[in-house]
């Protein structure tokens, strides 16, 4: 029990890069070790996703579609993870992991000082990181979650999206390449962050693989609409060696995502008048940010995909870091073709030819 | 939707081809400006546009060099411009041959200077130039330090003997010794050669000025190239700052400035120069004072040459010079003064400048993706870094140097004619074409021989007086910045190089209305930062003594040897100039807001005005207009 904890607080000693976390939750652990600022939370752990598996008996059920490939019809899985799926939903949970996550969701209140925290209920995949393959959006994210029983809730419906169509579609491919028999998925619970802007940032140019530029787009309001792409960002390029602004690119926006307290749920909601043709973020915080980039980056030593939101006080704080895995497992093409002395470059420019080619020449992503 | 990028400039996404429909004016069709009609007799033949030649100059390309003369010419300072339309030219076409280059051809339209580069493009001509481009710049690549000393010795001893030439006025009767040493020439030979060998000293100096510059620019040209390729985007300003100097000649007038000030504290003679803000008054008091003496001698020993320093570009006679005008140098020695009493430091940070270069380097060289790039990136900058001490210290020995040493000796020459009652003032030379003047100078040897007044007594004086009006006429005119038919491509290396003309900039020409009134001004984001501001708009060096501390600077083009009230103003701003240009270079080493190329900014905004400067974003935006 004690070597495989229900729930993992992410300011936990333990709680830097440990698996029990899944990839997302166990990344993001290991930034708030390195002292940046993350929403504080904890993870309902893969060990208790087991643990209710086994209880409920679908243990073996769930190793063997996981495990299934396409070797099976694809009908077939679908029949079959549909099943899987409303019985996650529907079978009782072990009273001592229930009590572990009222017990632990009562804590972070008491932790933020604030009766029914809202909360996101974020899926974080074991698989995640170990494959190179992001994951990005196919695993589910829940935001504004109030009150216990919503989030344990909610901790069922990330359990299940292991078994969603998306994630078998995407996986398939890794798991011919000779996956892990037994995945697991962790929930995590964090404090939502009231955002003024959110959005996300690469470390590097993502049009054409350049690493000296931390491309970043932002909007108002929660990030959700940036991720999911039903919001156009405002851009910024900057340089991550002087951290000058190189580009931006200002969008109109109309409307944010935020917590609507009609529908008491975040949506698309009209965005305040003065904001709509105004940069959601000054300069100072799109460099901020790529300052911010550029540390996780040399922390993670590898090009990073960070999600970001800047709180109503100013603050930035990190929602997400995962390794960028277009550019980042591309051989990356020299400039120069052959080796000539810099005379000869010299004077092949003043005779009117170019000596490099410009990076990702075969093309975009 | 539009892009915009860090230069302010704003472009539709789809890009537009280079060559729309739009032109730019016929240069044939521009208007005379109200009473400048006849200007054309201030300039020579060869430097008008013509009927006989229409066709082919209407077709041509032309854009207004205003980096190096943003005021009309003066007649006899067209020895500059007519230096560089041989002495850079020959370098291209004739000298290494640049492959694709011609010359850059020149052209006076309403008193002002329009350029037009001359490419090649039939190919089997190209590869027969380069064969003997890639022998000869070769050569000069692979020996440059060696060169580049000959040049130095060669600029010297071209200096020294403009040194040696003096004018005087002709004598009553000639000499004793004259005749008993059986020259067998006397004073009036003497005066006419001296003139001939002032106009040929400047013309070989003004040679040497192109032997290597453009294979100095070359080498920048080809690293800035790969920088842009391997990081798009990278800015100027940071590969500018990979390859200068962190020491060169341009800023040690100033650094003089600086040592003559912790000098002053030291012999406790510093209240000397601070009570005293009249040169003459100062230097009397100083020479009375205990410890004065010691301190002058310093000041004469600073003096040459690194008091000969324009406060122009050099190419115009009317740039003040320290030497002639202490005030500037002694305005900024008042101002380290104060700030050493402060007990500030006010020596530049060489280490941390040197420090954040080799971070940055570094940075970017990490960066590359693969080790046959950094070793490409390595050799590069080497070479970059090898020539670029030319690049830079070139501009001390030719224009500052040697070319406000030359105006003084003009001025000696014009004291002659003011001597033999063809002037009133010296400064009416300069209304004189130089070959019109060696003319007026047969003329007044005719008068001196012959002992009747020479006709220039009478003819001179109601010319200058016309040209000067017209002159006047055609400064208040703002000439556009490109004419002719547009250039579809710009591969020409020269021209991107010298002026940083690309296809861009004439699309962005072609978009500019030089009229509108605008609040928000674009240029060229020349070094970092923001400052918020009243402006203050220097048209010449006169108004600087009007700066307040704070302030920002607005002026038609930066001069380096204004350096010293950079350390008292918030921002610069200039209407011409690019990146490369010197003052941009000094901008970036006082770590002051710049933006150059402005275009308008004199025209558009006023003393006074609340304006703010974004040194990485290029623009220029008047937050208030000063009353009245």
């Amino acid at each position: 029990m004690t070597d495989h904890p229900f729930i993992i607080w992410l300011d936990h000693e333990s709680a830097s890069g440990n698996p029990l976390l899944g990839g997302k939750f166990s990344n993001l652990a290991e930034m708030l070790a390195a002292d940046f600022s993350v929403p504080p939370g904890f993870g309902v752990s893969t060990a208790a996703y087991h643990h209710f598996m086994d209880q409920a008996g679908l243990a073996a059920e769930a190793t063997a579609l996981l495990t299934s490939g396409s070797s099976v019809a694809s009908s077939v899985i679908k029949g079959k993870a549909s099943d899987m799926v409303a019985a996650i939903m529907s079978q009782p949970l072990p009273s001592d992991l229930e009590t572990a996550i009222r017990h632990n969701y009562t804590s972070l209140e008491e932790k933020v000082g604030q009766k029914d925290v809202p909360v996101a209920v974020r899926s974080s995949g074991e698989l995640e990181d170990l494959t190179g393959a992001s994951f990005a959006g196919q695993y589910d994210t829940y935001l504004w979650i109030i009150g216990a029983d919503s989030v344990l809730h909610h901790v069922r419906k990330c359990w299940a999206s292991m078994f969603g169509e998306a994630v078998f579609s995407y996986r398939s491919g890794v798991e011919e390449a000779g996956g892990k028999q037994d995945i697991g998925i962790c929930a995590g619970i964090q404090q939502m962050v009231e955002a003024r802007a959110a959005g996300v940032m690469f470390t590097l140019d993502p049009l054409n693989g350049d690493r000296s530029k931390v491309a970043i787009e932002a909007c108002w309001g929660l990030g959700e609409g940036v991720v999911k792409g039903d919001v156009t960002p405002s851009r910024f390029i900057i340089d991550k060696v002087t951290f000058e602004v190189i580009k931006r690119q200002i969008v109109s926006q109309l409307e944010e995502y935020a917590f609507d307290p009609k529908t008491g749920a975040v949506g698309l909601v009209p965005l305040a008048a003065d904001h709509q043709d105004s940069a959601c973020i000054a300069d100072k915080e799109a460099v901020q940010l790529a300052k911010l980039g550029k540390h996780i980056e040399q922390r993670r030593s590898a090009p990073q995909d960070i999600e970001w939101a800047i709180n109503q006080q100013g603050d930035i704080k990190i929602l997400q870091v995962r390794p960028e895995t277009v550019w980042s497992q591309r051989e990356r093409s020299g400039l120069v073709s052959d080796v000539k002395s810099p005379i000869d470059h010299v004077l092949l420019r003043l005779s009117g030819v170019q000596m490099a080619k410009p990076p990702s020449e075969e093309g975009q992503p | 939707m539009t892009e915009k990028s860090a230069n302010g400039t704003t472009h539709p996404t789809v890009k537009a081809p280079p060559a729309s429909n739009k032109s730019f004016p016929n240069p044939f069709d521009l208007p005379t400006p109200a009473g400048a009609e006849g200007w054309e007799e201030l300039y020579p033949y060869y430097y008008l546009l013509s009927p006989e030649r229409q066709e082919m100059e209407e077709g041509k390309f032309w854009f207004f060099d205003g980096v190096h003369n943003p005021e009309p010419l003066y007649p006899f300072d067209t020895i500059m411009t007519e230096n560089w339309w041989v002495a850079a030219s020959q370098m291209a076409s004739r000298v290494w041959p640049i492959p694709v280059a011609m010359g850059i051809d020149q052209r006076l339209i309403n008193g002002y200077i329009y350029v037009s580069p001359n490419g090649v493009t039939d190919p089997e001509k190209i590869a027969e130039r380069q064969e003997h481009f890639t022998r000869r710049a070769g050569h000069y690549f692979g020996n440059w330090d060696e060169i580049y000393a000959e040049w130095t010795e060669k600029a010297k001893g071209c200096i020294g003997r403009l040194d040696e030439i003096k004018f005087q006025p002709l004598p009553e009767i000639e000499p004793e010794e004259n005749v008993f040493s059986h020259r067998g020439i006397y004073s009036s030979h003497d005066l006419l050669c001296s003139y001939n060998r002032l106009i040929e000293n400047m013309l070989e100096m003004g040679s040497y000025h192109f032997e290597m510059l453009n294979l100095g620019y070359g080498a920048y040209l080809t690293f800035r190239d790969f920088c842009q390729q391997a990081f798009p985007g990278i800015t100027d300003a940071t590969i500018t700052q990979m390859v200068c100097g962190i020491d060169n000649l341009l800023l040690r007038p100033d650094d003089e400035v600086r040592r003559l000030a912790a000098a002053a504290m030291e012999l406790k003679v510093a209240e000397i120069i601070l009570k005293n803000e009249q040169p003459d008054e100062m230097l009397a008091a100083m020479a009375k004072a205990e410890g004065g003496a010691d301190w002058l001698e310093k000041f004469e020993a600073a003096k040459e040459p690194w008091f000969r320093f324009s406060t122009g570009v050099g190419y115009t006679h009317s740039d003040p010079v320290w030497i002639d005008d202490l005030r500037l140098p002694l305005m900024a020695m008042r101002n380290y003064i104060e700030l050493l009493q402060r007990g500030e430091d006010i020596s530049r940070p060489l280490a941390a400048l040197l420090e954040k270069r080799g971070k940055v380097t570094e940075e970017y060289r990490a960066l590359l993706p693969t080790d046959q790039d950094r070793e490409a990136f390595d050799g590069l900058l080497g070479l970059t870094c090898k020539v670029f001490p030319h690049v830079e210290d070139h501009n001390f020995f030719v224009e500052h140097w040697h070319h406000t040493n030359f105006w003084s000796k003009v001025r000696e020459l014009a004291d002659v004619f003011v001597a033999h009652n063809f002037f009133d003032d010296r400064e009416d030379l300069f209304f004189l074409h130089r070959h019109e003047v060696y003319d007026a100078l047969y003329d007044l040897l005719t008068g001196w021989a012959t002992g009747s007044p020479a006709r220039g007594e009478v003819y001179w004086r109601p010319i200058v007086k016309r040209r000067r009006e017209m002159r006047d006429a055609l400064a208040k005119w703002t000439p556009p910045p490109a004419l002719g038919t547009p250039p579809s491509v710009i591969t020409e290396p020269i021209t991107i190089m010298l002026w940083g003309i690309t296809e861009e900039t004439v699309e962005e020409w072609l978009g500019v209305d030089a009229s509108a009134d605008s609040d928000m001004l674009r240029g060229v984001p020349a070094a970092s930062g923001k400052a918020t501001g009243l402006a203050r708009i220097v048209k010449d060096s006169e108004d600087l003594y009007q700066l307040q501390d704070g302030e920002i600077l607005v002026c038609r083009i930066i001069a380096p040897s204004w350096a010293p009230v950079f350390s008292r103003i918030a921002a610069a701003v200039s209407d011409v100039g690019g990146i490369m240009a010197h003052s941009a270079i000094i901008s970036r080493e006082y770590g002051l807001p710049s933006v150059v190329g402005t275009g308008f900014a004199t025209a558009n905004i006023h003393t006074g005005d609340l304006v703010e400067v974004d040194g990485d974003a290029g623009t220029v935006r008047v937050l208030e207009r000063a009353a009245g």
